[in-house]
Order: C-alpha cells, then structure tokens, then sequence
C-alpha cells in the first residue's frame, strides 16, 4: 500500500511514457503555433524580397507616380493605391451606416422569430464567394447601372460645379462607382454580424433603466448601445475597411482597369489587387513583376494597419465586456 | 501546533462557549488509526492573495473526513491541494507539506499523474466523460492497467456495483454517459473514481447538485466505501457532514478553526465561531 | 396621455423614423441576397446538362464542359484542407489548452486574427515567390499549399474557440484520474468540442472552394484537365474568372453554371456547418 509499491516497475514504465507523450504533444502543438507567426513573418519576407528590385529602382517615387508603362518600364503605384482608397471609401460610405442599421434591427426591433433567420441570411450573404460578386457585377449589375443609375447622376449632378466632375460622364457601367457599391455589398455582412454581436454585449440592465426613464427605442440606441459599444463598432468597422482594401476578384471584374486617376467616379479605374490579379501573370521583365509584387507589399502593409487597429479596438471592447 | 494531545483533550472536555481564538488543533489520536496524509503548515496563493494561511491536520487511514465552513473559506482548495489540481492552473502556488504516505507530494519531483491515480476525485457537478458508460469507467482503467477484455468487464461491473448503479445501467452499458440522470452521472463519476484503485478518494460538495433521493444514496455510498479508502468530503450541508464523517474540520477565511471527532465538533465544540457556523448563525 | 405631450410626440415620431430606417436598411441588406441568387439561379440553370460534369473546358468559341476544373478545384481544396487542418488544430490546441495565458498565444492569437482577414491575392504572390519561382514552374501542389494557408487562421480560431467552450471541470475530472494531459485534450477535450471543431473545418472549405486569387498565379489553369499536381492545374473560379472576361457567349455561359455550382456547393457547406453547430448546442 506505500508509495514506493504504487510505483512499480510496470507503473514506473507508463508514467514515463506519458511523460515523454505530453511533452511531445506539448511541442508539437507550440511549433504549429509558432508556424503561424513563421508564415505571417514569410508573407512579409518573400514580399519584401520580391518588391526590393522595383523599391530599388523607383525608389519613394513608386508611391508618389502615375505612370504605369511596361514599355518603358516605368512604375508607380498611385493609380491603384487611389482607386483602393476611393472604391473602400464609397463601400464603407454605404455599408457602414446600413450595416449598423441592420444590426439594430436585429438586436432591438426584429421579432424574435424573426431574428436567427435573418441573421443567417446575413452570414450567407458573407459567405458567398467574392467572383460571385464580381460576376453578377459585370453581368447584371454594371449594365443597369449604365442604363439607369448612371444617367441619371450625370443629369442631376451636370448642372452644379465641382460635383458635375465627380459624376462626369459617359456610363460605362463599370468604373470606380461600381467597385465601390459592389465592395459595400460584400462588407456589408461583415459589418453588420460584428456590430451584432457587439451590441449584444450591452448588459440588458443598462438598456432597462434607460427605458425605465422613458426613453425611446432610439434614444437607448444612441444614448446606451452605440456609446457603449463606440470601440468595437469602430473595430467592426475597419475589419470591414480592411476587407474592401484588400478585395480581389469582385473588384478586378467591374473597376475596368484603367491605370489613371480622374475626377470622375464613373470613370474605370484600377486598385491595388485588380491591379495584380490582372497583369501578374501576364508580366514579363522583372522591374514589372516585381512592381506588382511591390504593390502586394503596399497592400499588405496597409491592411495589416487597419487590421491591427481593428483587433486591438475589438480586444478592448472585450476586456470591457470581460470585467 | 503549539498544543499536546492532553491540553486539547483538557480543552475539549470545556464549554463550548469559550472565546474564540482558543484554538484546539489535536483531537484525540484514535488507536489504531493511521495518519493517510499529514498535511502541514500549508499556505496557498492565488496569485499574491493568500487563500490558505498555515493550515495542519491529519486525514486518517479508513475514516471520512468532511471539510465545512462558509464559501471561500477555503475547504475547496484545501482539498485541490491534496491531488494537485491546482497545478492546472498558472499563478497558483502551495508552500508547505503534504506528506502522502510520509512522502512530501509538494515535491517537484512528485508526478502529478502517478499522484491522482492514487488520490481520486468527485467534482460538485457530475462529469460524465463524452462517450459511453462502459468506456467512462474503462477509460481510466486501461491508462494505468493491460486489462483482457473479460477482466475488464469484470472490473467495470465490480466498479459499477460499488457506486450502487449496476442493477440501473447493466442493460445499457453502451449508452452515452451523459444520457444518465445527474445522481446517475454522479454515480458514475464515483465508479470512474473506484475502478482505477486510488488510495484516497476526494469529493468536492458531491451531492450539492443533486436530489434528496440520489443524496441519500451517495450518502450510503460513502459509508461502505471508507471501509477501503480514505475519504475526504467537502460540503455546505452540516447534516451531511455528521451523518457521514468521522471527523470534521471547520474553516474560516483561509484558517483551519478547529479539527476533531465529528460528534465533539457537533455536541461541544471548542472555538466560538465553529458553535456559531453549526448553530446556523452565520455562514 | 402621452399623445398629449408634443415633446414626447416628437421624440417618439424621430425614434419610430430612424427605427423605419433601420428596418429598411435590413430590407435593404436581403434584397441582395436575393438579387444574387435569382441571377445565379436564371444564368446558371440554363447551361446545366449532364456536359458541364462530363467533359473538359471547351477551346474558344465552342460547347463544352467544368470536367476538369471540378477535379482541380476538388483536388486542391481537399489537399489544401488535408494540409492545414492539422496544423491549424495543432496550434488553436496550443493556445487554448497549454499556452492560454502564455505570450506566445497573445501574439499568435493576435497574428492569426490578421492571417484571418489578410487579402487572400497577397497569400497567392507569398506562395508565387515561394514555391512557383522556386520551382520553376505553375502547379496544382502550389495551389493547394496557397489555400492551406487560408485554411489554417479559420481552424485555429475555431479550435481555440470551441476548446475553450469546453467547461474546465471536464478536463479536471480526467486530470482527477491520473491521465497524462495530452491526452485529457486529445481523448476528452477533442471529443467534447468535436462538433464545433467539424464546423470549423466545414467553413474552411466553403472558404476556400471560392478562393481565385490565390490561385491565379499558384496553380494557373489548365484547358485538359489531367490530375497531376506537379503542374498546372485548372479549378472551377479561375475559369469562371478567365471565361466570364472573354468575349464568347460559350464561355460566358460556362462561367455563370460554374458561379453557380460554387455557390450552391458553398451554401450547402455553411448550412451543413450551421446544423452541426446548432445540434451540439443541445
């Protein structure tokens, strides 16, 4: 009955056996983890790597020029770095305040039964491929664009200065506008499945007294849930924006790829990843491979920007929740 | 321990209404009682609170030893001491001795799994392992021991009827643990516990989730098993704690208050707040 | 009483206009879907014949099938599900179960939120330059390690999510009986957190068998088919890609039955997940 009988040779064998499995399970499981930091960290190397010939070449110039000549072999990433910015713009312009919107239907208005269903449909909606977008984009909802939205804008907006350059002419269908609004439609979702469940982590208590008080649906809205969960909404929100920046295949079937900055938001454009997706292939020469790959490293680098802040603002609303 | 056997005796044998602080550590030493784990001048962190400070008593060889006193006192992890379950978690530290057998398993030479397998436990909520009856009691079984089918099968009916829940489940061994009732389920826990052979069986508040009926039959089923095993109880219920332990520490705040003979701490206890805490007046 | 009030009145008017537009806004949000889906479903449909399934991607201007890039893009996303499963169970087991509280967690946790959302063409030019150059040449093997790195964020998340959804009294009571801790995780946390983990590895797949961009310059195309992974290989969105653009009436219809098939497929995918998710609830 000792403790020394307990461990018997038989025993001895199985606790070393076990040692040895838990130490080798334990490892095994830290180097996965440690790979992921590895490919992140490869990610970022190869890319360097790549882009350091054209970075080389063009220097600080690659994001300050226009041109975009293979001939010449002159390369600068401005016209994609703006169509990226203003396509995720005019996506976050609409999504934003829809997606929020969405989100307070759910949480505060919709009829419980109601709820999971729509909430699901929303989840679908993000899960649906991005060439599905592209698509239906260039088939379906470029040309009524062209046929409908598109004249009309230019009427409305023709006669008033500044904005007549905005939305000048002709529709093409697609162009800037037409990625932005696709892009809004792809973010959508995700906006409005963080947001819901951001808005979730309001305490009931808190919402019943301001309804205690009298206050209206909308006031406990604006007054309780949005300031309470200001950061993660604002996390939800660049997550979204890091989604449009970094989009591929829905934008690279309707920005018509036109390497040129104009003031119109009807004309075609280009962004980073359309950019890629469109000519890598097809480059030859290596300044113009790894011009491209440059570009991917500009990408890369600024939703890695927005990313981070949108963790570290989710994080923070977590902690919140957490206390 | 500052205290003979024969002043805590002298102290005992005074009211019960004596000031508090005029602490008795020692009861009478039982003859032919063993001391199964010796614990001594145990202090526990989580973190840098102190959660036990100093605490020294004895758990004897073949007798149940029930642990009481209000939430947070600390009886609960005075017993996650005893098998090392702490060690789960990162920040939680034990100073002092816990001898097991006279061998200090604080130690960091002590293996932790040897250690469990021959300090089993019972949790307050019953936690069938997710698959069948049959395998939540093998499971155990085969890490420790090269059982042929037929043995096995002897031992999981041998264990099965220990717990009392043989004759419920004999007919459906291959129905998922969790299909169980909760007194079922914690019978099962206590049957996964028995069947690997441990020396000591801890039970952290075992029937605090459950009905007066399957309390009952735990209850019973701690009766028969302290004739092999040394058992410690934790529980909120001081009628569980007279009914079903032979001795009893009281816990206050991280202190042990007093330790004795289950009857003497519940007809003349020495120590002002164990009168209070078993006459119901706080706790 | 309260109509009596104008203040409140107003108050109440605004609160009902702003809750109307939100109600509008999710009106808004499904009609989408919808749209989507009515288009998908009166493009696609047209072109489905027993063709599309049985024989390969038709040279310009003529009739012909997906055959080919059906099998690449199962090929590739299986293997590429084959190759990042583990390792990303491997590491969302390390987060959750050994190194919780540990640093290392904190910023892998931390890095792999970023993987997660990381613009999947930048995954394809990582593995253009890692494996395409090295290699000398396009292949399907590419491709598939392009997608296991798309697949492993969205299983580490989801271990380490549902490893953590498993109540810690489950893994003291196996503790309790001596069992070594690998295999309290690998014989009981596992087991209790298998559903979650499926669905998990059920939302990677639907993740990638949508993925063209890192595709695109990983594994190419390929016009014939064939199954062998050390050269290009064609998959069902990089054809949807190519033919939808090109100029043929052929082609384009191919891209919308293709468009189709990935989205039914990936729908169903992320339904199955749901359901299991949902029924392990209980």
């Amino acid at each position: 009955m000792a403790g020394a009988a307990q461990a018997a040779p038989g025993r001895t064998a199985v606790l070393r056996k076990f040692r040895l499995g838990n130490l080798l399970f334990l490892n095994l499981t830290r180097a996965a983890a440690v790979l992921v930091l590895v490919l992140l960290g490869g990610v970022m190397l190869a890319l360097i790597e790549g882009a350091s010939p054209a970075l080389r070449e063009f220097g600080f110039g690659f994001i300050t020029s226009q041109s975009w000549n293979p001939v010449t072999e002159k390369f600068g990433a401005l016209a994609p770095v703006y169509g990226t910015i203003v396509t995720s713009l005019i996506a976050m312009l609409i999504a934003v305040p829809v997606g929020l919107g969405i989100a307070i239907f759910l949480t505060e208005l919709c009829p419980t039964p109601l709820r999971r269903p729509i909430g699901i449909a929303i989840e679908l909606l993000a899960g649906i491929p991005s060439i599905i977008y592209g698509i239906w984009g260039l088939f379906v909802f470029a040309p009524f664009l062209q046929t409908t939205v598109q004249p009309f804008l230019i009427s409305v907006f023709g006669p008033i200065p500044l904005l007549n350059a905005v939305f000048a002419g002709p529709p093409y269908g697609i162009g800037i506008l037409t990625a932005g609004l696709i892009l809004a439609i792809m973010v959508l979702p995700f906006i409005t499945s963080i947001a819901r469940d951001v808005f979730s982590t309001v305490p009931p208590v808190l919402k019943e007294a301001a309804y205690g008080i009298g206050c209206t649906r909308w006031e406990v809205v604006k007054n309780v849930v949005l300031p309470f969960t200001r950061v993660g909404v604002i996390g939800g929100v660049m997550l979204g924006l890091g989604r449009a920046l970094g989009e591929t295949m829905a934008v690279t079937f309707v920005i018509g790829n036109a390497h040129k900055i104009s003031a119109s938001i009807l004309a075609p454009g280009t962004t980073i990843s359309a950019t890629i997706a469109n000519e890598f292939t097809e480059a030859v020469g290596d300044i113009y491979t790894s011009s491209l790959i440059a570009l991917g490293l500009l990408l890369f680098v600024i939703t890695f920007i927005v990313l981070a802040i949108a963790r570290y603002m989710l994080l923070r609303l977590e902690m919140k929740g957490g206390k | 321990m500052n205290m003979t056997v024969a002043q805590s005796a002298a102290v005992s044998s005074a009211r019960p209404t004596q000031p508090a602080g005029a602490k008795r550590q020692m009861p009478h030493v039982p003859e032919n009682a063993n001391e199964k784990i010796s614990v001594r001048n145990l202090k526990f962190y989580y973190g840098d609170t102190l959660a036990l400070k100093g605490i020294s008593l004895p758990l004897y060889e073949r007798k149940v030893t029930a642990f009481i006193g209000p939430s947070g006192c600390g009886k609960s992890t005075l017993l996650r001491i005893l098998n090392r379950m702490y060690d789960l978690y990162p920040g939680q530290r034990a100073d002092g001795e816990v001898l097991l057998d006279g061998e200090n398993i604080l130690s960091p030479k002590q293996d932790k799994n040897l250690l469990r397998s021959r300090v089993g436990m019972v949790f307050q909520k019953p936690t069938p392992f997710p698959m069948t009856i049959y395998d939540n009691i093998a499971f155990g079984v085969r890490l420790y021991e090269k059982l042929s089918k037929a043995e096995m099968d002897e031992r999981v009916e041998s264990s099965l009827r220990r717990a009392a829940l043989w004759n419920e489940v004999k007919d459906k061994l291959h129905a998922s643990g969790q299909s169980l009732s909760g007194g079922q389920q914690q019978r099962l826990c206590i049957a996964r516990t028995v069947a690997i052979k441990p020396e000591v069986i801890l039970l952290d508040e075992p029937c605090s989730a459950l009905d007066p009926i399957s309390t009952a039959k735990i209850e019973e089923l701690i009766d028969e098993l302290k004739a092999e095993y040394t058992i410690a109880i934790v529980t909120h219920n001081m009628q569980q704690a007279a009914r079903c332990s032979e001795y009893t520490a009281f816990m206050y705040l991280g202190e042990l208050v007093e330790f004795d003979e289950t009857s003497r701490i519940f007809t003349t206890p020495s120590d002002q707040r164990t009168q209070d805490y078993i006459t119901g007046r706080f706790g | 009483m309260s109509n009596a009030n104008p203040f409140y009145g107003r108050r109440k008017s605004r609160s009902n206009l702003m809750m109307g537009l939100c109600m509008a806004a999710s009106l808004f949000g499904l009609a989408w879907l919808v749209l989507i889906l009515a288009a998908l479903i009166w493009n696609g449909f047209s072109g489905l014949s027993l063709d599309v399934f049985t024989q390969n991607t038709p040279p310009p201007g003529s009739a012909g099938g997906l055959l080919n890039a059906i099998i690449g893009s199962l090929i590739m996303t299986v293997l590429g599900v084959v190759i990042g499963t583990p390792i990303g169970i491997l590491a969302g087991t390390y987060m959750a179960e050994y190194g919780a509280h540990g640093k290392l967690s904190l910023v892998v946790r931390f890095i792999n939120d970023i993987l997660l959302s990381a613009p999947s063409i930048v995954i394809g030019l990582f593995v253009y330059e890692v494996m395409v150059v090295r290699m000398g040449h396009f292949s399907g093997f590419a491709g598939a390690v392009a997608l296991s790195i798309i697949v492993i964020p969205v299983v580490v998340r989801t271990t380490e999510d549902m490893l953590n959804l498993v109540p810690n009294q489950l893994r003291e009571a196996a503790s309790a009986l001596g069992m070594p801790r690998h295999l309290v995780i690998r014989r009981i946390a596992y087991r209790a957190a298998r559903a979650g983990m499926v669905t998990g590895v059920l939302l990677a797949i639907a993740r990638v068998s949508g993925e063209t961009a890192p595709l695109l310059f990983t594994a190419l195309n390929n016009q014939f088919g064939g199954a062998n992974l050390n050269g290009p290989m064609a998959s069902l969105p990089v054809v949807i890609f190519q033919f939808a653009l090109s100029p043929y009436k052929d082609w384009q219809q191919l891209a919308w039955t293709g468009a189709l098939i990935i989205t039914l497929s990936v729908l169903t995918l992320s339904i199955l997940a749901r359901v299991i998710a949902s029924r392990s609830r209980q």
